[in-house]
C-alpha cells in the first residue's frame, strides 16, 4: 500500500513537471501581424531583436545609433514588402543567433533546453526516490513537535462544515 | 602618506587577523577544552564588526571631504556630487562594494554571535570558528586584491563621478538591501555548518535558523522588489524584471531560503527533512557567494556589471570550496539525518511543503543554468547568445504557477494527512470558485493559457488563504463572543508565524496577478511628433505640446531634456507629464532615461522619450502596464507579513488553548 502511494506521488511529480515542459514547448513565439498599421509590424519585429552592443537590450528600446540603422531598415523593408520573418531572417544572417530575443531551438542551443529537461528530470527522481525512503518505516520514535496542530485542523474542519 | 587611507587599510588588515585569530582561538579552544580561549574567539566577531564599521566611517569621510588621492574616491564621487550620493558612491565600484558586502556581513554576523551562539553552547565554537572562516575569505580579498583605501599615483583635480544609471534616489536603498540580504545567508550557512562539525543533528538549532532564515528572507526580498521597482523608474524599457544574470543572481539565494523557511517546519513538527534543511541553507549561501562572482566576474554581459574587476576567479574558487565543504559535511553526517517518523500520508501539509521545495529547486537549477549558459556556448561553440526573457517566461512561468497551485494545496492539506472525506470538503469550495472565476475570465477575453492558469492558480491561493481568515475569525467570535475586528486581532496574537505566512502568501497571489497582468496585457506605441502633435495608447491622447532644457547643476548631470506632454481621455486631461533624457558630463554616450508615469490600480501609462532632431520632432515610447501599482501593493503586503511571522513560536502550553474548548479566555 505504502509503496502503491509512493509510485503515486512521484507520477504526480512527473506529470507536473511533464505538463510543464509540454507547456513550454508548444508555446508559439512572438508573432508579428502580416497586415495593418506598419508601426505596429515594425514594433513587433523590433521586439524580437536585441541591440547588438547593449546587454539584453529589446532593440525598439535602445537608443543607439546602431540600433536606430537597423530600425529604419526594418521600417524600409516593410514599405518594400518583405515579410516580417525575411526581415528577421536578415538580421540573423548578419549578426548571428545573439540579435534574437527568443533563444533558437537548435544546435549547441539544444544544450540549454536538455539542462531544462534534465533539471525537472533529476528534482522528479531525486525527489521521488526522497519521498518513498520517507514513506519507509523508520526509528519508531515520536514526533518532534506535534502541540497545537491537530486541535487547529480539526477546528477548521468543523468551521468548514458550518458552511452552507 | 594619507592617513586616512593608512587607517581604512590597517583596520581592514586588522580585521583579517582578527578573524584568522577566531577561527584558530575557536579550534584551540575546543580541542583543549579552553573556555577563555572560545571565549576570546567569541569577542573577536564583534571586534571584526567594528573595524569595518571604522573603515566605513572612513570611506564615507574621504568621499564627504572629496579626497581623490583614494583611488576608489576619484573613480565614483566628485565635488559636485550632493552628499546623499556619496553615500551611494561608497557601496559602487568594485573594492567599495566589498567593503560594504563585508561590513554588513561582519554586522549580521556579529548579531547572531552574540544573540543567538550563547544560547547554542554545544556548537557556539564551531559557529564563531565558521564565522570567522567566512569573514576571513572576504577580508582578504578586501585586504590584498581590491582595497579601498588605495592611494592614487597623482591626484586629480576632480573625481569621475557615479556611473550615470546609479544617480538616482533608488540607488540609496536598493543596494544596501540587496547586498544585506546576500550576505545575510551566510547565518544560516554558519548555523548549518556548525550543526554538521558539531555532530548534534536535532531540532534545537532550528529556532535560531528560522529567525535569521526570515531576517535574510525579507531583507533580499525588499532589496529584490526596490531593485524592480529601480528597474521601472529608472531604465526606461517598461518593465521591472528583465531576467538579467545579475538579477538572477540576486534570486537565486531567495530561492532555497524560501524553501528553508517552509521545510524547517516539517523538521520543527514532524522530525523530518533533516538532510534536506542543511542542505538547503548551504545552497543559499552558495548562490550568494556565486551571485558575488557572478557580479564581480565579467564572465556572464550584464546591464548591471558596475563593479567588474580581475578577482571574479578568486570567488569562483569561493563558491567552489563552500560546495565542497559543505557537501563533506553533509556526507560525513549523513547517517545521523534521517528522519524521526515516517511519512503517514502523502496527501499531507509536509508533502505538499516538500514538493514546493522541490519546485524552488528545479526553478533555482534552470536559472541557474540559463545565467551561465552563454558562458558555455561561447565556449564550446564560439557564439556568445543572449538568454532572453521570453527563454525564462517559457521556462520559469509555468514552474511559477505550479508553485502557486502547490503553495494553495499545501494551505489546504492538513499535517499528517486526513480522510479522503474532509480533504474533498476542503477542497471543494476552492475548487468552484477557482473554475467559476477562470470561466468568467475566459468569458470576458482573457485568451492567453498562461494567463488563465496563473491568475486561476493566484486566485485559488488568494481564496484558501483568506478562507484561512475568515474561518479562524469566525471560530474565535464563536467561541469567546469577541466582535470581528477583535476575533481577526486575536487570530494574529495566536499564532503569528502562521498568520504572518499566509500573509506573505496573500501578498504573493497579488502580485502574481500584476506580473501575468502587466506582461501579457501590455500596451505600446512608439510615435515620433512635432510640438502640437498627438498619438495613442490605448484610450488614452498624448499631446506633445514642447520641448525644454534644464541644467541641474549636481551630481555630474549636464542638462535634463524634457518634452511637456499632455495626457487626455476622451476630453478630460488626465496628466500632464514630462518624460526626457539626462545627459552626464563625465559620461556624454550614456544618456539616461527620464521615465514619467501616469499611475492608477489599473494601469500605469508609462512614457519615455527616445530622441529629438532639430526641428523638435521628438520620438516618444508610450506603455499601457496594467496592474503594477498592485505589484508594489502585493510586495508591501508580503514584507508587512514577514514583518508578522517573525514572532518568536509559542510555547507548547499557549499552543494548547488553541482547541475550541473554551479555554480560549487563558490567551
Amino acid at each position: 500500500m505504502r509503496g502503491r502511494l509512493a509510485l503515486a506521488g512521484f507520477v504526480v511529480l512527473v506529470i507536473v513537471a511533464a505538463i510543464a515542459f509540454v507547456i513550454f514547448l508548444t508555446r508559439s513565439g512572438p508573432t508579428v501581424p502580416t497586415s495593418g498599421d506598419l508601426d505596429a509590424q515594425a514594433l513587433a519585429i523590433e521586439r524580437q531583436l536585441l541591440c547588438p552592443q547593449c546587454t539584453n537590450e529589446r532593440l525598439d528600446v535602445c537608443t543607439l545609433a546602431i540600433c536606430n540603422d537597423m530600425k529604419s531598415l526594418i521600417r524600409s523593408r516593410l514599405e518594400a514588402g518583405a515579410p516580417p520573418d525575411d526581415i528577421v531572417l536578415y538580421f540573423r544572417n548578419r549578426y548571428g543567433d545573439r540579435i534574437l530575443r527568443q533563444i533558437p531551438r537548435e544546435g549547441f542551443n539544444l544544450v540549454l533546453f536538455g539542462w531544462v529537461g534534465g533539471s525537472l528530470a533529476l528534482v522528479a527522481l531525486a525527489g521521488g526516490a526522497f519521498l518513498y525512503r520517507l514513506r519507509r518505516p523508520a526509528a519508531a520514535r515520536p514526533a518532534a513537535d506535534d502541540t497545537g496542530s491537530p486541535a487547529d485542523e480539526h477546528w477548521l474542519d468543523a468551521e468548514i462544515e458550518r458552511e452552507p | 602618506m594619507n592617513l586616512l587611507a593608512t587607517l581604512g587599510a590597517a583596520a581592514v588588515l586588522t580585521a583579517f587577523a582578527a578573524a584568522l585569530f577566531a577561527v584558530g582561538a575557536s579550534v584551540y579552544g575546543l580541542r583543549a577544552g579552553h573556555l577563555r580561549a572560545q571565549l576570546a574567539a567569541r569577542r573577536a566577531i564583534p571586534a571584526i564588526a567594528g573595524l569595518l564599521t571604522l573603515a566605513i566611517a572612513l570611506l564615507g569621510y574621504a568621499l564627504l571631504t572629496n579626497d581623490f588621492s583614494i583611488a576608489h574616491v576619484a573613480s565614483v564621487s566628485s565635488r559636485e556630487m550632493e552628499p546623499r550620493f556619496k553615500w551611494a558612491s561608497l557601496y559602487s565600484g568594485q573594492p567599495g562594494s566589498l567593503l560594504f558586502w563585508t561590513w554588513t556581513m561582519s554586522l549580521f554576523l556579529a548579531a547572531f554571535v552574540r544573540l543567538s551562539v550563547p544560547r547554542l553552547p554545544w556548537c557556539a565554537p564551531h559557529a564563531v570558528a565558521t564565522a570567522g572562516a567566512v569573514l576571513a575569505a572576504f577580508l582578504f580579498a578586501l585586504a590584498f586584491f581590491a582595497s579601498p583605501f588605495r592611494v592614487s599615483a597623482y591626484l586629480p583635480a576632480d573625481g569621475v563621478g557615479l556611473n550615470p544609471l546609479l544617480v538616482d534616489p533608488g540607488m540609496l536603498i536598493h543596494p544596501p538591501f540587496l547586498l544585506s540580504g546576500l550576505v545575510s545567508t551566510s547565518v544560516p550557512f554558519t548555523l548549518g555548518a556548525a550543526v554538521l562539525l558539531a555532530g548534534r543533528m536535532d531540532g534545537t538549532w532550528l529556532r535560531h535558523a528560522r529567525a535569521w532564515a526570515l531576517v535574510s528572507f525579507l531583507v533580499l526580498s525588499v532589496g529584490n522588489m526596490l531593485g524592480g521597482w529601480w528597474a521601472y523608474t529608472v531604465l526606461g524599457w517598461g518593465g521591472y524584471w528583465g531576467w538579467d544574470p545579475v538579477e538572477n543572481s540576486a534570486i537565486l539565494p531567495l530561492l532555497p531560503m524560501i524553501a528553508f523557511l517552509h521545510t524547517l517546519m516539517v523538521q520543527e513538527r514532524r522530525g523530518m527533512l533533516k538532510l534536506w534543511n542543511l542542505v538547503l541553507v548551504e545552497a543559499s549561501f552558495a548562490l550568494a557567494v556565486f551571485g558575488t562572482f557572478n557580479v564581480r566576474s565579467g564572465l556572464v554581459s550584464s546591464v548591471h556589471s558596475f563593479a567588474q574587476s580581475e578577482i571574479g576567479p578568486y570567488f569562483l574558487v569561493l563558491v567552489g570550496l563552500t560546495v565542497i565543504a559543505s557537501l563533506v559535511l553533509i556526507t560525513w553526517r549523513m547517517p545521523g539525518l534521517r528522519a524521526d517518523v515516517e511519512l503517514e500520508s502523502l496527501a499531507s501539509r509536509e508533502t505538499g511543503m516538500l514538493l514546493n521545495s522541490y519546485v524552488m529547486t528545479a526553478i533555482a537549477l534552470v536559472v541557474l543554468g540559463a545565467t551561465l549558459f552563454p558562458v558555455f556556448s561561447e565556449l564550446f561553440d564560439g557564439s556568445r547568445i543572449t538568454v532572453s526573457p521570453p527563454f525564462y517566461n517559457d521556462v520559469v512561468g509555468p514552474l511559477l504557477i505550479a508553485l502557486l497551485a502547490l503553495m494553495a494545496l499545501g494551505v489546504v492539506l492538513p499535517w499528517r494527512g486526513t480522510a479522503r472525506g474532509t480533504l474533498l470538503r476542503r477542497l471543494r469550495a476552492p475548487a468552484i470558485f477557482v473554475v467559476a472565476a477562470m470561466l468568467a475570465l475566459a468569458a470576458l477575453g482573457m485568451r492567453d493559457r498562461f494567463a488563465l492558469a496563473g491568475t486561476g492558480a493566484a486566485i485559488a491561493l488568494g481564496f484558501v488563504t483568506t478562507r484561512e481568515y475568515v474561518l479562524g475569525t469566525r471560530g474565535l467570535r464563536r467561541a469567546t463572543g469577541r466582535p470581528w475586528f477583535a476575533a481577526f486581532a486575536a487570530l494574529f496574537a495566536r499564532d503569528q508565524r502562521r498568520y504572518g505566512g499566509y500573509m506573505v502568501h496573500l501578498g504573493i497571489a497579488v502580485m502574481a496577478v500584476a506580473v501575468i497582468g502587466s506582461n501579457i496585457y501590455q500596451q505600446q506605441t512608439r510615435a515620433a511628433v512635432a510640438p502640437g502633435e498627438s498619438f495613442q495608447v490605448g484610450a488614452y491622447t498624448l499631446t506633445y505640446n514642447r520641448l525644454f532644457a534644464e541644467r541641474p547643476g549636481r551630481n555630474g548631470i549636464e542638462v535634463e531634456v524634457k518634452a511637456d506632454v499632455t495626457v487626455r481621455r476622451g476630453d478630460d486631461v488626465v496628466a500632464t507629464l514630462e518624460p526626457g533624457r539626462r545627459t552626464f558630463t563625465n559620461f556624454p554616450q550614456q544618456p539616461v532615461a527620464i521615465v514619467a508615469i501616469d499611475g492608477s490600480f489599473t494601469r500605469d501609462l508609462y512614457v519615455f522619450m527616445q530622441g529629438w532632431d532639430e526641428s523638435l520632432t521628438a520620438e516618444f515610447q508610450a506603455f499601457l502596464n496594467p496592474l503594477v501599482r498592485w505589484l508594489w501593493l502585493g510586495g508591501a503586503i508580503y514584507v508587512l507579513g514577514t514583518r508578522v511571522a517573525l514572532a518568536p513560536r509559542r510555547a507548547p502550553e499557549r499552543a494548547a488553548v488553541l482547541a475550541p474548548d473554551g479555554a480560549l479566555e487563558r490567551v
